[in-house]
């Protein structure tokens, strides 16, 4: 032959070799790599979250002067605003960390008052306490513009929300204050230990005009000390802590007449209460003391039923070293920064009970303030220098035991397991507990099984030992077609065809389970007295299956028409209303019955092909030696050629398994989707696969939801990925040991 | 009698009622898929009802049952008109009924909007033509038919201006994207020919409506069974006939008509009605585009797997790992296909290809390229695993028999083993499209949508456009099933649907079966 032709030859066979084994292995290794793709975007969830310091800046303060009361960011991390003790706002550019602006603030009463104590309430809203008793709130407004270059600058302006006039009764301790639209709220600590409470309503009518009324009141029955206080963001509820360890909660919303709710001891042993702030969402307190322990609280019923609440502790967060001294909440999530007599930094997250970061600094901290965002944090220290991190927290939310362990949400009266990924509302808790999801995962597929197992290994029995070879061609063949039906067919099918067929005919259901087996044995003592007839004997060469479906078929036919009388004489006419007041169970018409019927449908085929297989791969010497010595056909199958199948058999159930466990369809149309945990047959669950499926259109690529969708995703790929290897393992053995099937 | 149950007898029957119980759930299920999908399109007698109380009732007949209390039977009729009443079927006791009659003249409209209308013809009314007879009306509707024609002449030319504007636009988008500044002259120049188009476009549209409102002087006026009268427009209208009247023949052509629509037409009233043909259409493309992927990967993995790799533990375990992604549920494909192709392969087509159309995505979101994509790697395992089974069954001595005549291993492949699994393969093949075509929840979250606005295939350049939206038959089943207002108005179409869906997939797998069991034969019994 030709040289040149050989070569060509020889080299488009090497080439051929090297695509394919590179073609071949990076199919295999990518089809691989789903699994490490998927995991990868759970990962960020179980990040530890980490602090950079970002900026520096010295404010050039000599240590004679007093002090800044007031710091506070923007929510681009560019504006660091100080309230200096010379009441006026200073901006420093954190970038280079230069003075850019000074707006001063007038006292809105005395104009020769001095401001005395600011406190951040709202992003860039600083109340200030002057030392003629007046107050005033003070609204920062950054104004962000694009110049020709399309640089970003800010406009800056400073806005008066509202301020009161000082209170006749002197100079009070403490004061904290609220400007909505519709109210404004004054609290003040007196020095004899009083809380006056001043409530101006605003109240306008249909054509605008304004009318204000005050009412004032005054709370004096607090046996110690105020150490603490706080109001709610929108001034409706006031909480204080006192030197001894008492909590008080009062509802502000009718103006004139504070209802005090309830008076409890907050800390077993005595004391002080420190530092108080609302979570966002203005349900939770924060409360820290002079220990250093911090903890959450919120009203909770006295007992079920009961209407009365009481300030109940639901997280103890992670304590620190020394007094906690201020207590900022982030305006983001349920998380919040803490800051203590010595200095340290803590951040934590409330549902979680995650800590967080630790912030140390060399010169300890006095002040602090989070972002809006909640992307970063600025500090001011002892030195006069602000200190600003910017911080990686994306899913605070997030830790071993809210997926899945018991959490006390807000407004619960327990802890509970639950699934509720979203809400109308900003300040919303996410409440992302897989367990409800793969309870429903495991209820669903374990009725399914109970469905499936008996009638698939049953019907692979038969057919691969006593039916007739020419009714197996065709059966065989035919089941696996039946593995081929859409899923979305049946889940449809059962879902509005047979679920509300059963809605009505639950009784007869029961009575078919009571009437099949009756009418089996029946059927049998009947064939007794047939099979003397020898025309009538070949049936027993492998048409029994036939010969049995008018029997199963007037067993179910007597159980639907007897099942209305079994209602009326057993569930006094109406089952589900039985159910309802006598079992105490609800019936939903999407339930487990019809799962178990819908997805045992969608298992039954998996498993009969594959037990079918092993059963009719056993060697049939096996077989014929043990009907030699005289045994029955059944006793054959039953205790020769059952138990070399079985590795196969149990290799087909958990494939099956799997095939149930992962389905989405089927279960995503028949149950109702509603994440309960509650083993009842007559309702129904959410499972992982349909859970994501009703999700992810609506989780922000990214987004907490997002990840924790994905990591239900890889707890399916393992559950699968585990059942499916052991039944592969088990399979590939077999076939070692039988040759080939 | 003793040594009957001794032997176990008795099991051998309950495994066979068991086998029983498995064929009969199958059949009913293909039964009642069968039952109410064939039935949909078959025209059915309209039947007036008189009550006791005087009122009428004029519909078909879609059910009867017992009544709650036990005592006779009601009547569910589907009494359209939805406009009208409100509500699309009625029960009515038997008990109330006074007479029960097939009127000739009651007529049965499908028209674009609020589902069936039944009612009889009152009048006819065209500019400078009036009558009432139903010659008349199958005059007007001629007339219409024509008329229509030229307005959808306009409606093609319109929507090519609007191509041609949107074309325009994105290149302005691109030139803005690059340099505003430096660009334009060029960005003018641009602005004027859009602008030159949207006046052409003006003066079409203005000549459509000139059309149209011609058209609306065609109008036909019924009578609902109580005497309210409807006008309705012809171009309202779909089709009418009178089903009383009908014979055998005339309601079996009726009935094929109905199919084709089915076949040709696009979906109307939110998908209750009408045709399939973008989800037929969405199906057959992503089926298609799922192989061309699907196909040679899983194919050159096989190859690799059976012919080149060396046995071993490691093919070992990779068979293992095959077999079980087949395993793995489809929605964490369709995770994967969000995570990994959406997000993040076509992102990154958008941050490099199209940067000017950001925000909005191209790529960057479902399309039918993900989609597909997603399919492929779903259906990869069946692949493999099936021409593994093939190439595994050819006799070592074919093998060895080529490579001892000289040829090389790529040759023997190319030549001898594939053209001899090649069944295999197809039968791997037609199995995965199978597969690919029933399956639903990976697609919901990678690009399916209720209804497309347009298909993935069309006379406009690029003419395939990957990244579109689709429609699927099995989305549509779930989507019109559950997701419709009105559910018992859309069951007959989700049943024609899954009628539909249940063919095609149990065709394509029997045929799979079918040519598995013989090869399996033939190399089973021809070679030894």
């Amino acid at each position: 032959m030709d040289k040149k032709v050989l070569r060509r030859i020889k080299l488009r066979d090497r080439i051929a070799r090297w695509v394919i084994t590179i073609g071949g292995m990076s199919i295999i290794a990518s089809v691989i790599l789903i699994l490490l793709l998927i995991g990868n975007v759970t990962l960020p969830l179980f990040q530890e979250p980490a602090a950079v310091p970002l900026a520096e800046i010295d404010l050039g303060k000599s240590p004679k002067q007093p002090e800044p009361l007031a710091i506070d960011i923007d929510e681009y991390l560019e504006n660091a605003v100080v309230f200096s003790a010379a009441s006026a706002f200073e901006f420093y550019a954190t970038g280079t960390g230069a003075l850019i602006d000074t707006i001063p603030v007038a006292p809105p009463k005395t104009p020769t008052a001095i401001p005395i104590r600011v406190t951040v309430d709202a992003p860039l809203t600083f109340s200030v306490q002057w030392n003629d008793g007046s107050l005033s709130v003070e609204q920062i407004r950054f104004l962000p513009q694009f110049d020709a270059d399309g640089k970003r600058t800010f406009g800056r302006q400073v806005l008066r929300k509202g301020s009161f006039d000082p209170p006749p009764e002197g100079i009070p301790l403490q004061s904290l204050t609220r400007m909505e639209s519709d109210r404004q709220v004054r609290v003040d600590l007196l020095a004899d230990n009083r809380l006056k409470v001043t409530q101006v309503i605003v109240e306008s009518d249909i054509f605008g005009n304004e009318e204000q009324t005050e009412h004032v009141s005054f709370l004096a029955n607090v046996n110690s000390a105020i150490s603490a206080l706080t109001l709610d963001h929108h001034g409706l509820a006031l909480y204080a802590g006192t030197a001894d360890g008492s909590l008080l909660h009062w509802d502000l919303a009718e103006a004139g007449s504070p209802k005090l709710l309830s008076h409890v001891s907050a800390l077993n042993s005595n004391h002080r209460i420190t530092a108080m702030a609302m979570i966002l969402g203005d349900i939770s307190l924060v409360v820290g003391d002079d220990q250093g322990r911090l903890s959450t609280w919120f009203p909770v019923r006295v007992e079920k039923g009961a209407s009365e609440k009481r300030l109940t502790r639901i997280h103890q967060l992670a304590a620190h070293d020394s007094a906690i001294t201020a207590i900022t909440p982030s305006r983001r999530d349920k998380s919040l920064a803490s800051l203590d007599a010595h200095g340290s930094i803590h951040l934590d997250h409330m549902t979680s009970e995650r800590h967080l970061i630790t912030l140390e600094n060399p010169q300890p901290l006095t002040r602090i303030s989070l972002a809006p965002r909640g992307n970063g944090l600025i500090g001011l220290d002892a030195e006069g220098r602000l200190q600003l991190w910017s911080i990686s927290n994306p899913h605070p939310e997030i830790s071993l035991k809210t997926l899945f362990g018991k959490v006390w949400y807000e407004s619960y009266d327990a802890p509970a397991l639950v699934w509720q990924s979203s809400s109308g509302s900003d300040d919303f808790e996410p409440k992302l507990s897989l367990t409800p999801l793969i309870f429903g995962t495991l209820k669903g597929t374990f009725y399914a099984m109970i469905f499936a197992i008996p009638i698939a290994l049953y019907g692979a029995i038969y057919i691969s030992q006593f039916g007739s070879s020419r009714m197996r061609q065709w059966i065989k063949p035919g089941v696996e077609v039946m593995a081929a039906i859409p899923s979305v067919v049946i889940g449809f099918l059962a879902a509005l065809w047979f679920a509300p067929k059963l809605e009505k005919a639950v009784p007869a259901l029961f009575l078919a389970i009571v009437f099949i087996p009756l009418a089996l044995v029946l059927g049998i003592l009947l064939w007794q007295w047939l099979r003397r007839y020898q025309p009538l004997k070949t049936v027993e060469r492998g048409y029994e299956f036939i010969a049995i479906a008018p029997v199963l078929l007037l067993a179910i036919a007597a159980s639907i028409t007897l099942g209305p009388l079994v209602e009326q004489w057993f569930f006094a006419g109406d089952f589900k209303l039985w159910l309802f007041n006598d079992a105490g169970t609800r019936y939903d018409p999407r339930n487990c019955i019809v799962i178990a019927f819908a997805l045992g449908f969608a298992v039954i085929p998996i498993i009969f092909t594959i037990a079918e297989d092993s059963l009719s791969n056993v060697p049939s010497s096996l077989k014929a030696a043990s009907l030699a010595l005289g045994a029955s056909r059944w006793q054959t199958v039953w205790r020769v050629i059952l138990p070399s199948a079985l590795p196969g058999i149990f290799a087909g159930i958990m494939i099956g398994l799997g095939r149930a466990i992962g389905e989405t369809m089927i279960v995503l149309m028949a149950t109702g989707n509603t994440p309960i945990i509650d083993p009842s047959i007559f309702n129904g669950m959410r499972p992982l696969s349909s859970n994501i499926a009703v999700e992810i259109p609506e989780a922000p690529f990214g987004g907490t939801l997002y990840r924790v969708l994905f990591l239900s995703s890889v707890i399916l790929f393992v559950l699968t990925f585990a059942l499916n290897t052991v039944a592969e393992v088990v399979r590939q053995r077999l076939r070692k040991k039988y040759g080939r099937f | 009698m003793k040594k009957y149950w001794r032997e176990g007898e008795p099991m051998v029957w309950a495994t066979g009622a068991a086998l029983t119980l498995t064929l009969m759930i199958a059949a009913t299920l293909i039964i009642v898929v069968m039952v109410n999908g064939l039935g949909v399109f078959w025209p059915k007698n309209l039947t007036l009802v008189t009550l006791k109380s005087g009122s009428r009732v004029l519909g078909e007949v879609v059910q009867r049952e017992a009544t709650a209390s036990g005592e006779g039977e009601r009547l569910q009729f589907k009494i359209g008109n939805r406009d009208l009443y409100g509500l699309d079927f009625r029960w009515v006791d038997e008990a109330d009924f006074e007479k029960t009659e097939l009127p000739e003249a009651a007529m049965v409209l499908e028209r674009q909007e609020y589902g069936n209308f039944y009612g009889m013809l009152q009048s006819v009314s065209a500019p400078g033509f009036e009558a009432s007879s139903s010659q008349a009306l199958e005059q007007l509707m001629e007339q219409v038919a024509i008329k229509k024609q030229g307005l959808e002449e306009f409606t093609e030319k319109i929507n090519d201006l609007n191509r041609r504007t949107s074309k325009l636009e994105h290149q302005k988008q691109i030139l803005f994207h690059d340099d505003p500044q430096k660009n334009q002259d060029a960005i003018a120049a641009l602005d004027r020919q859009v602008e030159a188009l949207r006046g052409e476009f003006e003066h079409l549209v203005n000549r459509q409506t000139e059309a149209a409102v011609e058209l609306h002087h065609y109008t036909a006026t019924f009578s609902d069974v109580n005497g309210t009268q409807k006008t309705m427009q012809a171009t309202e209208i779909v089709r009418y006939y009178q089903p009383n009247t009908m014979n055998v023949f005339e309601k079996g052509l009726l009935y094929l008509a109905r199919v084709v629509e089915l076949f040709i037409d696009d979906p109307r009233e939110s998908n209750t009605e009408g045709g399939l043909f973008p989800a037929i259409f969405g199906t057959v493309m992503l089926i298609f585009l799922m192989s061309l992927f699907s196909f040679p990967l899983g194919v050159i993995a096989a190859v690799y797997l059976r012919e080149y790799a060396k046995d071993g533990t490691a093919v070992r375990l990779v068979r293992i790992a095959v077999n079980n992604l087949a395993g793995i549920p489809s929605i964490v494909y369709g995770i994967f296909g969000l995570g990994f192709f959406v997000y993040g392969i076509g992102s990154g087509i958008d941050q490099i290809f199209f940067p000017e159309r950001l925000p909005t995505p191209t790529f960057g979101t479902g399309g039918i390229l993900w989609a597909s994509l997603t399919l492929a790697l779903l259906t990869v395992p069946v692949v493999i695993v099936a021409t593994e089974e093939a190439l595994g069954a050819i006799p070592t001595g074919i093998r060895e028999g080529s490579l001892a005549l000289g040829s090389t291993k790529f040759q023997a492949l190319v030549r001898i083993l594939l053209p001899m699994a090649s069944p295999g393969i197809m039968t791997g093949l037609i199995l995965a499209m199978a597969r690919a075509a029933g399956e639903v929840a990976p697609l919901m979250i990678t690009g399916v949508v209720k209804l497309a606005p347009a298909l993935p295939l069309d006379g406009t350049f690029p003419f395939l456009h990957l990244d579109r939206k689709f429609m699927h038959l099995g989305f549509h089943i779930y989507d019109i099933a559950f997701q419709s207002p009105n559910v018992e108005a859309a069951k007959p179409m989700v049943y024609v649907t899954t009628l539909l869906l249940v063919l095609i997939v149990l065709l394509m797998s029997s045929v799979a079966i079918h040519l598995r069991n013989k090869m399996k034969k033939r190399y089973t019994y021809g070679t030894f």
